[in-house]
């Protein structure tokens, strides 16, 4: 809470910025967005009075993605200052109805989108899936989190990693009704106490369960857990790095033939934010029958889709073209079939995207972990 | 300016599967979230809007138990100055006559110019309170406002009516008013702001503090009373269309066009 206290430019260092426009040059939303990184950094600095930010919209078009961190030559991190405004904002209570929602739906209900607590499980009810609170310390949690859980597209993916976790004979458990947000957008949309809220619920229910390793269905998790939940003494994995290390450890083999032509879309959470590109890479290209080309635009020059940082729930002034459309696009032209990502927001943003561009019938948005499954030989659950 | 705004504390209800309770005359509230009163919400806006343009003070007041220290707090974060709650064991099973008694015996003691609440609550939603409430402290009133313009000792005020209408009122203060959704967007009240004043004082009053007899309030106190509460029977009418996707959009545009629904 003190924190808030310090200035912005103290609090992150933004004085020694040498306003070499590194940042500005790498931020996917500079293209179409008024939002110039170097030029806030620079205003926060110089300016007594930064409630002058609370009027500009553009504060909203960061999707968080982190180039501006990655290329800073001064070891800066840009974003933190469109985050810090965003927490004045929140303080203030000048924000957008919609992230309004959000916030209030992750206050009340544990989850952004407002949906009801004891429905948070239902994806699960008839996959025999243990209650992660009855297991012995030491053990493997599965933390879901709320598009997993809610959104219809995404709970595919939640029901094919637990496929190919009963595939590999992992024993692990979820913590259900009990489960909250990880908090990483609603920290990133600037409401920092709400953050530390879920965080204590969640450490609270690790607590008890003691998991020597918690997988996520999210880069967007795996990042709060790993780097942001203090005193997580578990190790966190996204499920690409658990299911690697199962492929290692001889209990995954991927053995029937998927003939397809794919690429791969590097999520910003797990790529530039965690470092995680070969993973996800290794278990596609392992799949017979995939051939897999990469995108002109990949690792860590992966373009970002848009959907973090909050945008899911706030559009920002996004004039100009989606990137997600500017990435299906791309891959449309290399002549691939299917985008193939590893979160959420990558899947929903792209998918939404190949609907809005009209190419529904010449290219699909697969998830890593639905791939996987084709790999397995097993179906693909479609439902929903 | 003083202005009192009077809140509620209810089950949000928009997502949860209701259950009425053994006794038959309340929903289960086991496993509801609860928070402000929509209505409330707006009211608690406008009146902090109007301290903002013209200055004064701010108290908010809610009847209930301990619980509703929640919303009053939450108020507080979001820019009220006092609390107070009331609560008595006799107030129990007051309706909307008995709760504008007791909010008429607690505002008698507290100066102001205007007075808010909400045009109705998520809850009951009687609408009543608020008008019962003016009518028993003589005040000019006017209900389902949706704008408020303040010069000097008048008020003008617009009134959402039924067809689209809109009533454009003028008032002198005193005044109540209750307010509609829609007039504003409610502020964002942070966890930090709740927890700045989570030290702050609430007041406490009983039925002895406000010189109300247990004959005046409660179930006693009221001029009506719930029966029973029951979901509405199930009844027919509902057309199931069947078809392939083309027959299904044809047949329900029929059907919209046919019964005005669309030109």
């Amino acid at each position: 809470m003190e924190e808030l206290q310090q200035p912005l430019p103290e609090r992150l260092d933004l004085f020694t910025c040498i306003q070499c426009g590194k940042c500005t040059g790498g931020c996917p939303v500079s293209i179409k967005s008024p939002l110039n990184i170097r030029r806030v950094i620079r205003e926060t600095v110089v300016r007594e009075d930064l409630h002058g930010f609370f009027s500009r919209l553009e504060i909203w078009d960061c999707t968080t993605c982190s180039t501006c961190a990655i290329r800073c030559p001064r070891g800066l991190k840009p974003v933190d200052a469109i985050i810090g405004l965003r927490e004045m904002m929140v303080e203030e209570g000048r924000i957008e109805k919609t992230i309004i929602d959000a916030l209030d739906g992750a206050y009340k209900y544990g989850n952004p989108w407002g949906r009801a607590k004891n429905k948070r499980a239902e994806w699960a009810q008839d996959l025999d899936i243990q209650n992660a609170l009855e297991m012995d310390p030491g053990q493997i949690l599965y933390f879901v989190c709320c598009a997993a859980s809610y959104d219809p597209r995404v709970q595919v993916v939640a029901k094919t990693l637990v496929t190919v976790l009963k595939a590999a004979g992992v024993s692990f458990g979820i913590l259900g009704n009990k489960e909250v947000c990880c908090g990483s957008e609603i920290r990133r949309m600037g409401e920092v106490g709400l953050f530390e809220m879920l965080m204590e619920e969640n450490m609270k229910n690790f607590g008890k369960i003691e998991p020597a390793t918690i997988v996520t269905t999210s880069p967007h998790c795996m990042n709060a857990l790993k780097n942001e939940y203090e005193g997580l003494g578990s190790e966190v994995l996204h499920y690409s790095q658990f299911v690697r290390r199962l492929m290692d450890e001889g209990k995954l083999a991927f053995e029937t033939e998927v003939p397809m032509k794919v690429t791969y879309h590097d999520p910003c959470y797990l790529g530039k934010q965690n470092g995680v590109f070969d993973e996800p890479r290794e278990i596609l290209t392992s799949i017979p029958g995939i051939e897999f080309i990469e995108f002109g635009r990949c690792r860590e020059n992966s373009l970002c889709c848009e959907g973090g940082g909050g945008r899911m729930w706030m559009e920002g002034t996004n004039q100009g073209k989606r990137l997600s459309e500017v990435r299906v696009e791309d891959a449309l032209e290399m002549g691939v079939e299917a985008i193939i990502t590893a979160c959420p927001f990558c899947l929903l943003t792209l998918e939404d995207a190949v609907k809005t561009t009209g190419n529904e019938e010449k290219i699909k948005i697969i998830d890593l972990m639905e791939l996987a499954v084709m790999g397995l030989g097993k179906t693909l659950e479609t439902e929903g | 300016m003083d202005i009192i705004v009077c809140i509620k504390r209810v089950p949000e209800t928009a997502e949860a599967d209701l259950v009425i309770d053994a006794s038959k005359k309340a929903i289960d509230t086991d496993g509801l979230v609860f928070s402000i009163n929509e209505w409330d919400n707006y009211a608690v806006e406008a009146a902090i809007q109007l301290k903002e343009s013209v200055g004064g003070t701010i108290t908010v007041i809610s009847v209930g138990p301990e619980e509703n220290n929640e919303v009053l707090r939450r108020a507080l974060a979001m820019g009220a100055d006092e609390a107070l709650r009331l609560t008595d064991p006799a107030f129990e099973g007051s309706d909307a006559y008995a709760m504008a008694k007791i909010l008429a015996a607690a505002v008698k003691d507290i100066p102001h110019d205007l007075i808010l609440t909400g045009v109705q609550a998520d809850d009951d939603g009687f609408g009543a309170v608020g008008v019962a409430l003016a009518q028993m402290l003589g005040l000019p009133y006017a209900a389902l406002v949706t704008d408020i313009q303040l010069d000097g000792e008048t008020l003008t005020v617009h009134r959402e009516l039924e067809g689209g209408l809109e009533e454009v009122d003028t008032l002198k203060l005193p005044a109540l008013l209750t307010i509609q959704t829609g007039i504003n967007e409610p502020r964002y009240v942070s966890i930090m702001g709740i927890r700045r004043v989570a030290r702050k004082e609430i007041g406490v009053k009983g039925a002895g503090d406000l010189g109300l007899s247990e004959e005046a309030v409660g179930a006693k106190g009221s001029l009506s009373r719930i029966e029973e509460l029951f979901f509405p029977p199930v009844g027919e009418g509902a057309e199931i269309i069947e078809g392939t996707m083309d027959e299904k959009t044809e047949a329900l545009v029929k059907i919209l066009k046919e019964r005005g629904g669309i030109a």
